[in-house]
């Protein structure tokens, strides 16, 4: 464990935004219920395009229109989530710091956005080629899947460490 | 004879009066009740806080598989995504979708209060969260359905759509309130 990282922590938790949300009595719950209104948006919306890029929803929708139509709202949602979840870490930044499941949320958020970047640099560049394809190739399909197993991992870590944030 | 004694030994066959009948029931329910807080499954759930906690992500990923496959279908039904293609083609997935994500947060959510299943059922926002969930699944069935399969509804196809996704927005809504205020 790096300690500058636990000190970091520590400061962060003492901070007035955080002493607010870790001791308000209606503050944190009204965040935690933003963070999962976010979340339930922006992943909801998230996986029909990587079903889309798998070939199985609406195959007769380009990808590029289905992101075009359903990704403005879904980064509505991911802005809204990742506000309300840096505005909760800093009430609970030593603990969620010693937290496992807390470490495999931030790899799976670290390999969502990794998946999307290198989608939008690489895969997405030869669009034109396979668009309209019910399937697209097996690149996009497996950005699709990674998509999936991140979110679906990003959401189960989460909830683990609500429940385990305080246990020795 | 037999009918008889057993008759005069049960204070139950005597003349019912009303609020006896009610009584009867309530205890029968708080019996119920009792009964699957006790269960097996249940005490395995109250004790074990990997059980809750994967049950608690697998019913948010339920969730936000119906709530995500009814705002894609609500913008499908309005005409936003496509609107040169057949409407039952374009909703197919997301109707099977919706109905895997219902299945997914009802199961899940009916584990996770089964250890809790009285004091649940006394919370204003569980209530509420219920009474949602049963008229959004009516309306789900009876009104969406038929609009997503390119059949007559009586209302319009996007109206269908956006009733839809409010009322399991509203579900949500009950969810967290229910998490929060317990």
């Amino acid at each position: 464990m790096a300690e500058w990282l636990f000190h970091l922590c520590e400061q962060i938790e003492a901070t007035s935004l955080g002493v607010f949300v870790r001791e308000s009595i209606w503050g944190f719950p009204i965040l935690v219920g933003i963070h999962i209104v976010g979340l339930v948006f922006s992943v909801g919306i998230v996986v029909w395009l990587d079903l889309r890029l798998l070939g199985i929803s609406m195959t007769g929708v380009p990808v590029s229109r289905v992101y075009r139509r359903l990704m403005p709202l879904a980064f509505v949602g991911f802005g809204v989530m990742l506000l309300s979840g840096a505005t909760i870490f800093t009430g609970f930044a030593a603990s969620a710091y010693k937290n496992p499941y807390f470490r495999v949320k931030l790899i799976a958020l670290a390999l969502a956005a990794v998946n999307a970047i290198v989608y939008h640099t690489n895969i997405e560049r030869r669009i034109d080629k396979w668009d309209r394809a019910p399937a697209p190739p097996v690149p996009a399909r497996v950005a699709g899947i990674i998509s999936i197993v991140a979110w679906t991992t990003v959401i189960l870590a989460g909830r683990m460490m609500s429940y385990t944030l305080y246990m020795p | 004879m037999r009918e008889q004694g057993v008759r005069q030994g049960d204070p139950e066959s005597q003349v019912p009066s009303p609020e006896r009948v009610d009584y009867s029931s309530v205890a029968d329910m708080s019996s119920l009740f009792s009964a699957i807080e006790k269960s097996t499954v249940a005490m395995a759930i109250r004790d074990s806080t990997i059980l809750t906690g994967g049950l608690s992500g697998l019913h948010l990923i339920g969730l936000t598989l119906l709530l995500g496959s009814a705002l894609v279908s609500s913008a499908a039904l309005a005409g936003w995504i496509v609107n040169d293609q057949p409407i039952a083609e374009v909703t197919r997935a997301t109707r099977r979708a919706s109905i895997v994500g219902l299945c997914i947060s009802v199961a899940t959510g009916l584990l996770l209060v089964s250890f809790r299943l009285s004091m649940s059922l006394g919370t204003r926002a569980f209530r509420i969260k219920m009474l949602t969930l049963a008229a959004a699944a009516v309306f789900h069935f009876t009104v969406y359905l038929p609009a997503a399969r390119g059949r007559n509804s009586v209302v319009g196809r996007g109206l269908a759509g956006v009733l839809a996704f409010l009322l399991w927005f509203g579900v949500v809504l009950g969810g967290c309130a229910f998490i929060l205020l317990e």
